[in-house]
């Protein structure tokens, strides 16, 4: 648990005062930290800059508390939307002048009006929310041993880790990790994921290796090439995430069933 | 007490898996349960027959029995981990469980630690959920610190409960160990209420300055560290340090009566309080019931990161303890005995219900630095004058005029000795007082160290201060001086 991260994409505003109009933002916020958002000026500096007109220069705030975060909204007009992408629609309005506005997903996207079609938008990751060890319900968790690297199981990048863990779940031997393009094939006939992308894909193993697992970054030489880097991610991904139980048998019961054919085929590859 | 391992448990059938009392477990006959957690059930338990040499197997660790016992223990525990029903990933992370338990046992027997009997796998054809779980035997306790803390632990309890878990942890960091999973659930209380650490599911053996340990923890034990620890190939690192952290939280409920000293309506909010503490964004607020020598060994063991903890080792924390508490004999009889129970009734009138409160050094106006009042000097002090004596040795220290180590003088001295009943000015130890009188009849205090007088002594307050007197109790200061009596003050003089 470490606190929650801001993404802005490219082209849509940068840090204050720094880098480049244009690049890509990420902020790592620890619980207690704030980060203001808006147009920013000299007298009204914010973490987070969005460069759009119709923005005021202090739009809101970000503040982490326990393990997610809270939305203020200083606009005195607009409400902003907090999306959960992988919610199939889920969203909360944050209303004008509202303040800390708790928000429960892990992940956000903050959409901000603006006088275009485009509105401006940014993501929070909150990677820090507990879950309950399957066998602790029903007791009263507080003082109980929990395992400190919990996963969502509902959510997409669990899905991703149990299509890696797949081959060594079925038959306990040490074959190869599934690449990205295996991944986005076998996960093609799920009813709400069949439509991932060989990039969403490779950002949820990054997601998973970075902020949930929190894999310890060797202090290899430089000049591995970033293929082989990523191969070596998702092979230590699978390793502990089956090492320490975090994805177990019973989970392959959330990929989509093999097909006659495609069980066939991956039995012809070994 | 419950060891609440949880993993891999089936949680749905446990309530009919229950052994009832008289089943057979090996050598041993259950008496009850105990309690149950995620990975286990733990049953009281008697050995089979009379006497039975065979169920206790040979090369098992003799360990202290419980009182009034023979040689053999009459009862023991029983932790059983079932496997049976677990996919085998699920049942290697329990045997791995039990596998540090049984080696930390077998060679680790110490009297603070729970003794480690037996281990092996019960044959139950007749329960096939229980066929084939993993059963560990170990020393019976008669409670667990929680229950204690949950209900208060008596004053004259407390300070001897935190040395001997401390003597436990320097055991184990003597050793090589790192227990890393210290709360008031695992430690155990015997029937003399003598500490038994417990649990050591997660405990690992260190290869060097540390060792991995599985990813698991109880959220409001782990240290900043912990909580941006990366999960690493063979788990996550742990150190010693990590088990002083949780002593500091656990000496901060002993005082509190459970209190974390983060703050925080749940353990998350709790653990995000340690995150923002370690990062150097709040201060640590230690509870003002702490006594100044406990306040500043709880800060110490909860010092901010892995290297400032690092110095303070179990065995110095434990040496500044043993310091501390030689300063007077540490076995009482009578009146010792007697507030064992009492303990929490009659902490109004301790003098150490007056340490620390911070909000009475504000308006201090030190004592020693108006001087022309009291005649100083170090060696003879003259009659009439008395040194200001603190029990707490880590006041006795200092050079500062720390708040925490500061002293209330009482506004009248029959009645409680507590923050309203005292004038703004605090003293230090060492400050040097000129005495007026003494009153032998006031209300008995009793100090840290369980010297006991209801005589106070009446002390002139620097000029222009309202009262001009206050009054000191004998128990604060070694000295004697002759002195004539008091007048019986209607109020403060």
């Amino acid at each position: 648990m470490s606190g929650v991260v801001v993404h802005l994409p490219r082209g849509s505003g940068g840090t204050d005062g720094g880098a480049p109009c244009g690049d890509p933002v990420t902020l790592r916020l620890g619980p207690g930290e704030v980060a203001r958002f808006g147009r920013g000026s000299a007298t009204v500096p914010v973490e987070l800059r969005l460069d759009d007109a119709a923005i005021s220069r202090l739009a809101g705030e970000i503040r982490v508390t326990d393990d997610h975060w809270q939305l203020t909204n200083h606009s005195s007009t607009h409400s902003y939307l907090v999306e959960n992408p992988e919610g199939a629609g889920e969203y909360l309005r944050v209303a004008p002048r509202r303040v800390g506005a708790p928000i429960p997903f892990e992940f956000s996207r903050v959409v901000l009006p603006t006088r275009g079609d485009v509105p401006v938008s940014f993501q929070v990751f909150a990677p820090d929310h507990v879950y309950l060890d399957p066998e602790a319900m029903g007791v009263p968790w507080g003082n109980h041993t929990v395992t400190a690297y919990s996963l969502d199981e509902t959510a997409t990048y669990f899905l991703v880790l149990v299509a890696l863990c797949e081959p060594r779940l079925r038959d306990q031997s040490r074959v190869a990790v599934p690449t990205t393009p295996q991944i986005v094939e076998r996960l093609r006939s799920h009813p709400a994921c069949g439509a991932l992308t060989a990039r969403a894909v490779s950002s949820h193993i990054d997601y998973l290796a970075d902020e949930k697992l929190r894999i310890g970054v060797p202090d290899g030489p430089a000049e591995h090439g970033k293929g082989e880097r990523r191969n070596g991610k998702r092979e230590e991904v699978v390793g502990l995430a089956l090492r320490f139980g975090l994805v177990r048998e019973e989970h392959l019961a959330l990929l989509p069933p093999l097909t006659g054919a495609r069980g066939r085929e991956r039995q012809a590859e070994r | 007490m419950t060891p609440p391992l949880g993993l891999g448990g089936t949680t749905e059938c446990d309530r009919t898996d229950l052994l009832p009392p008289g089943y057979r477990v090996g050598g041993w006959v259950v008496t009850g349960l105990i309690g149950s957690g995620g990975w286990s059930t733990v049953y009281a338990a008697r050995p089979a027959g009379a006497r039975s040499a065979g169920g206790r197997p040979v090369g098992a660790r003799s360990v202290g029995t419980p009182a009034g016992t023979g040689p053999g223990p009459a009862e023991v525990a029983l932790k059983i981990m079932p496997t049976a029903a677990l996919a085998p990933r699920q049942a290697r992370r329990i045997v791995e469980s039990a596998r540090r338990e049984v080696e930390l046992g077998r060679r680790l027997g110490h009297p603070r630690l729970i003794g480690f009997l037996d281990t092996f796998v019960l044959s139950a054809p007749d329960r096939p959920s229980l066929d084939g779980a993993i059963v560990l035997v170990m020393e019976r306790a008669a409670a667990s610190l929680r229950e204690f803390v949950d209900a208060g632990v008596p004053e004259a309890d407390r300070g001897r409960l935190i040395a001997e878990i401390c003597e436990g942890l320097s055991h184990l960091h003597r050793s090589g160990w790192v227990h890393a999973d210290l709360k008031p659930e695992n430690v155990l209380l015997g029937a003399d209420r003598s500490v038994k650490l417990s649990d050591f599911g997660l405990a690992t053996e260190l290869t060097g300055t540390h060792g991995y340990a599985p990813p698991m923890g109880t959220l409001d034990y782990l240290p900043p560290e912990r909580w941006r620890a990366p999960l690493g190939e063979l788990g996550v690192l742990v150190r010693p340090t990590a088990d002083i952290w949780a002593l500091g939280v656990v000496i901060h409920e002993v005082f509190t009566s459970g209190g974390s000293p983060f703050t925080g309506a749940t353990p998350v909010a709790r653990g995000a309080a340690v995150q923002e503490y370690g990062a150097g964004r709040a201060p640590l607020r230690l509870d003002h019931a702490l006594p100044p020598f406990w306040r500043d060994l709880a800060a110490d063991c909860l010092a901010p990161t892995h290297a400032a903890r690092a110095p303070h080792t179990a065995d110095s924390l434990l040496a500044r303890i043993r310091a501390a508490r030689q300063e007077t004999p540490v076995t009482r009889t009578a009146p010792g005995a007697g507030r064992r129970h009492g303990g929490r009734a009659r902490a109004a009138v301790l003098a150490t219900a007056l340490c620390g409160i911070a909000g009475a050094a504000l308006c201090a106006d030190g004592v020693r630095a108006a001087g022309s009042y009291a005649p100083p000097g170090r060696t003879g002090v003259a009659t009439g004058a008395v040194r200001v004596f603190n029990a707490e040795r880590g006041c006795q220290e200092r050079a500062e005029r720390d708040p925490q180590c500061s002293l209330g003088l009482a506004i009248d001295p029959r009645k409680p000795y507590a923050a309203q009943n005292v004038v703004a000015t605090r003293v230090w130890h060492g400050d040097v007082l000129a005495a007026e009188c003494e009153l032998a009849d006031g209300r008995p205090i009793i100090d840290e160290e369980d010297r006991q007088s209801t005589r106070w002594f009446r002390v002139r307050l620097p000029a222009g201060s309202a009262p001009s007197a206050a009054w000191l109790p004998a128990v604060r200061t070694k000295d004697r001086p002759s002195l004539p009596g008091c007048p019986h003050p209607a109020a403060a003089p």
